[in-house]
């Protein structure tokens, strides 16, 4: 009991350190909203003065010492209210998040679990069949594979996949046609419109999540109780997945905790690729964009879940090895 | 298998991969065969990734739709110059100080309510009560402004005669939808009513279409039926989904849209002057002898073909767009001011002025190297591409030059403040010769560095030019404003204010297969889709007939 309320303690400082950071980071880049505002509109054509007095006045900058803007801030973090963006105004920060994390949340979040049960259950195998083709295939395979950056074999498949032989769209989350809506049309095509972003994700993921097991289970496949339990005969299955396996797991899921953790924070660059409206692209926006309110929500979003997924890992562990529980 | 032979596989395989997407495979232009023969698909308005519903003209996050939605008075083509009487049938200046729009009889919103001077008077009380709105800063200039008889006539503050394309260039809302709006500056506008020749149809996230304003006052002027604005315009979608005008800078423009389709041509016009801004106010670019030699110092054709790919030419030292502004060039300016590079004369300039050549380093009297930064925005490709040409061309005549580049705002935070000794910037390309040295060169608008101007940035004094402008404010005489703009371009050319380098283009990629009048270099007016010069464009056009047709 002590241990969980000295572990909550932690979190409680750490989220609050998270979101202090959150607010002075954006606030050290150089130049404010409008400069960054100012700069898109100069890439048309000339601006002047006026340009930038409109400008400050749509965006309603923050007002206030630096202090006041703070307290502000964390009274929006506590009533999760956090203004009007200023890329895309007059839309509000939350409806911006609302509308992008659904994708995100189905798209990296189905592929992270996929992934993390695919390559762990590929990793045991591989172990249990150490030199053989059944761990040299996805051993070499995951690591070739992981081995391109993201963003590459991103643009590998859309350019083969989706505009050379052109079986699946270029971009975008469903058809232009298509009503968003919960009805199986509408779902199919989400995942049509999903399956490049997601293959890229789960071909560059896969080979961490195998190798990582992979590489835990061969040194616990050599400890001694291991081979006390084949040698009792016990079926290789239940030595596999019941002694070596369940030992093997916890280093892959600590991984697996961040990696949730992180979800809701997109994948940057899969989604620039493919055009996906997801959390990705909107951070990539309010980041070139200096957007405050949009950052700080997102940032926000994305260091609360990684804590919460973070302390949720710690209190697994206790219940699946007895030794971390002191 | 032993995993050996399976690591040769795999390394054959990624041989193959690379072999496969290095050898160029050549993408055809495949339209959709649903978009009709009316249709016409634009690459304007990008989503990111997806739109916002937005059709509020003033607001800096508009849909790039507004512009052929709503419209101006008087329209400026920003490549030819030419001013076109649009809402207004006439501009008459009856006095430096007063302006009179003439509307134009018989237009009608597309609600069917007709269009009066009573829009107008909405439109500018508008703009007054929403300073947000006032992009262009037009009650900067108005005194007061009086309507009756079809007429609007604007008092200006000042006799200001170059005024009256900026008052005339906001586009009209109306008055009976707009009356009723609560607040305006956050009004989204989704159901927009215009004067214009295109009203919105069918909204969706990913893309949206327009249909033509059969009732609009130039109807018959008006080739395409609809127009479909797509949210994701990749080069790649625009080059094989069989765009019909797109805005966009292609590398290899030969290779990936002409190559595409046989109906598909560009015209790269050039939009605006990208120079070095030297800061007025510090050492040493306070001497004119320093800032000549920095011009001459420069190759501008190495710069101009390895910035932007040999599809931009060098810049002018006469300040002005060639050749789309060439009706306004002084005929005695030497080589229509193009300014070869010539190191010697460079070299003696930088000795009268105190710096002279010791072995490879360019030193003053106490052996002190002639050093400073450049500063240019960090993404920008070309810009950067362009000053690492110049940091080799300056330490060649023995000059220390370093670059510094911030992100955009930071940039724009730089230039604002005047932080920096060279700042690589864009000038001009508002289509009128006052406005453009006016921004750039104008006194009006001189701060000392650590305070924040948008215009004349490089905090350029000169009384000269400031009698200039002052007399172009209240001439109205047509032989007297070209000598005055040959007087500007003189001063530029011999006083070195900015150091132009290049010119940027204006990107225009176009498909003949269904319309055909598109700006070209016979015909030179502006490609831009995003501003409502494009409303020029969308009026020239005509359908090329198919086989079949009657």
């Amino acid at each position: 009991m002590l241990c969980a309320l000295r572990k909550l303690g932690l979190f409680a400082l750490t989220l609050w350190a998270a979101v202090t950071i959150n607010f002075f980071l954006p606030r050290l880049m150089p130049g404010d909203p409008a400069d960054a505002a100012l700069a898109r509109l100069a890439q048309n054509g000339p601006v002047t003065d006026a340009t930038r007095a409109a400008i400050e006045a749509q965006l309603g900058l923050p007002t206030g010492n630096l202090w006041d803007q703070y307290v502000s801030y964390l009274q929006q973090v506590v009533t999760l209210d956090f203004g009007v963006s200023f890329t895309y105004y007059p839309q509000s920060v939350s409806e911006l998040v609302a509308d992008a994390l659904p994708y995100t949340l189905i798209l990296v979040g189905l592929v992270t679990v996929i992934a993390f049960i695919g390559g762990t259950l590929l990793g045991v195998l591989a172990a249990w069949k150490r030199g053989t083709w059944l761990d040299a295939l996805p051993t070499i395979g995951g690591s070739f594979a992981s081995a391109f950056p993201y963003f590459w074999t991103a643009l590998l498949l859309l350019f083969f996949l989706g505009y050379v032989l052109r079986w699946f769209p270029s971009s975008g989350a469903y058809s232009v046609t298509s009503d968003p809506g919960l009805n199986w049309q509408f779902i199919g095509d989400a995942a049509y419109h999903a399956a490049l972003p997601a293959v890229t994700i789960l071909v560059t993921s896969l080979g961490g999540w195998i190798l990582g097991m992979r590489n835990t289970m061969i040194s616990t496949l050599g400890d001694d109780y291991v081979t006390f339990a084949e040698a009792n005969g016990l079926r290789k299955r239940t030595v596999a997945l019941r002694y070596a396996a369940r030992n093997a797991i916890l280093p892959n899921l600590t991984s697996f905790g961040l990696a949730l953790g992180g979800v809701v924070g997109g994948s940057l660059l899969v989604e620039q690729v493919f055009g996906y409206p997801g959390v990705g692209y909107l951070l990539f926006n309010a980041v070139i964009n200096q957007d405050y309110p949009l950052m700080q929500a997102m940032f926000l979003m994305i260091t609360v879940s990684v804590l919460v997924a973070n302390f949720l890992v710690d209190i697994l562990y206790g219940v699946l090895d007895p030794r971390t529980r002191r | 298998m032993a995993p050996s032979r399976i690591l040769r596989r795999a390394a054959l395989a990624a041989v193959a991969a690379l072999a496969l997407s290095s050898c160029a495979i050549q993408l055809q232009s495949r339209p959709d065969p649903t978009v009709g023969d009316d249709t016409m698909l634009i690459g304007a308005d990008t989503g990111a990734p997806f739109f916002e519903e937005n059709f509020n003209p003033y607001l800096g996050t508009k849909r790039i739709g507004v512009n052929y939605l709503f419209e101006p008075l008087l329209l400026v083509d920003p490549i030819s110059g030419q001013e076109h009487d649009w809402l207004a049938e006439s501009t008459e200046v009856p006095d430096p100080s007063t302006i009179v729009f003439d509307l134009r009889d018989g237009v009608t919103w597309s609600d069917g309510e007709p269009f009066t001077e009573d829009d107008v008077a909405f439109t500018f009380d508008l703009l007054q009560q929403v300073p947000a709105f006032d992009g262009t800063g037009i009650w900067s200039y108005i005194d007061s402004y009086e309507t009756g008889d079809g007429t609007v006539t604007v008092h200006l503050k000042e006799p200001d005669v170059p005024a009256r394309v900026i008052i005339g260039g906001v586009v009209i809302v109306p008055e009976h939808q707009w009356a009723d709006v609560e607040n305006p500056d956050s009004f989204r506008n989704t159901d927009p009513i215009g004067t214009g020749p295109y009203t919105l149809g069918n909204f969706t996230p990913q893309q949206y279409s327009m249909d033509k304003n059969h009732d609009y006052w130039q109807a018959d002027e008006v080739a395409a039926e609809h127009l479909i604005l797509p949210a994701a315009n990749s080069d790649l979608d625009v080059v094989t989904k069989g765009y019909d005008w797109a805005f966009k800078y292609m590398s290899n423009v030969e290779g990936t849209w002409l190559a595409a389709s046989d109906t598909n041509s560009y015209f790269f016009p050039p939009g605006g002057t990208i120079a070095l801004f030297p800061n007025h106010t510090r050492e040493p670019f306070d001497d004119v002898r320093v800032r000549q030699a920095l011009s001459l110092a420069l190759d501008r054709r190495s710069i101009a073909d390895l910035a932007a790919e040999g599809y931009m030419d060098p810049a002018s030292m006469s300040g002005l767009l060639l050749p789309n502004q060439e009706e306004d060039l002084d005929p005695s300016l030497p080589d229509q001011g193009f300014v070869e590079q010539d190191r010697d004369r460079a070299l003696e300039l930088l000795a009268e002025a105190g710096w002279t050549l010791q072995g490879d380093r360019l030193v003053d009297e106490s052996g002190q190297q002639l050093a400073f930064t450049i500063t240019t925005a960090n993404g920008y490709a070309d810009w950067l591409r362009a000053v690492q040409e110049v940091e080799r061309q300056f330490e060649a005549i023995g000059i220390d030059v370093s670059v510094d580049q911030p992100q955009p705002a930071g940039h724009t935070l730089a230039q604002r403040n005047g932080d920096f000794d060279l700042i690589v910037s864009s000038f001009g390309g508002t289509g009128t010769v006052y406005q453009d040295f006016n921004n750039n060169l104008s006194g009006e608008f001189f701060v000392p560095e650590g305070e924040e101007t948008g215009n004349n940035f490089g905090r350029y004094r000169n009384d000269e030019v400031d009698a200039i402008l002052r007399e172009y404010r209240v001439t109205t005489d047509e032989t007297r404003l070209r000598e005055l703009a040959w007087e500007l371009e003189n001063v530029f050319y011999d006083d070195v204010p900015v150091i132009g380098m290049y010119y940027g283009g204006s990107w225009g990629l176009f498909s003949d297969r269904k319309f055909t009048g598109w700006p070209s270099e016979e015909d030179r007016y502006s490609p831009i889709t995003y501003m409502p010069s494009a409303l020029l464009v969308l009026t020239s056009l005509e359908r090329v007939r198919q086989e079949g047709d009657d």
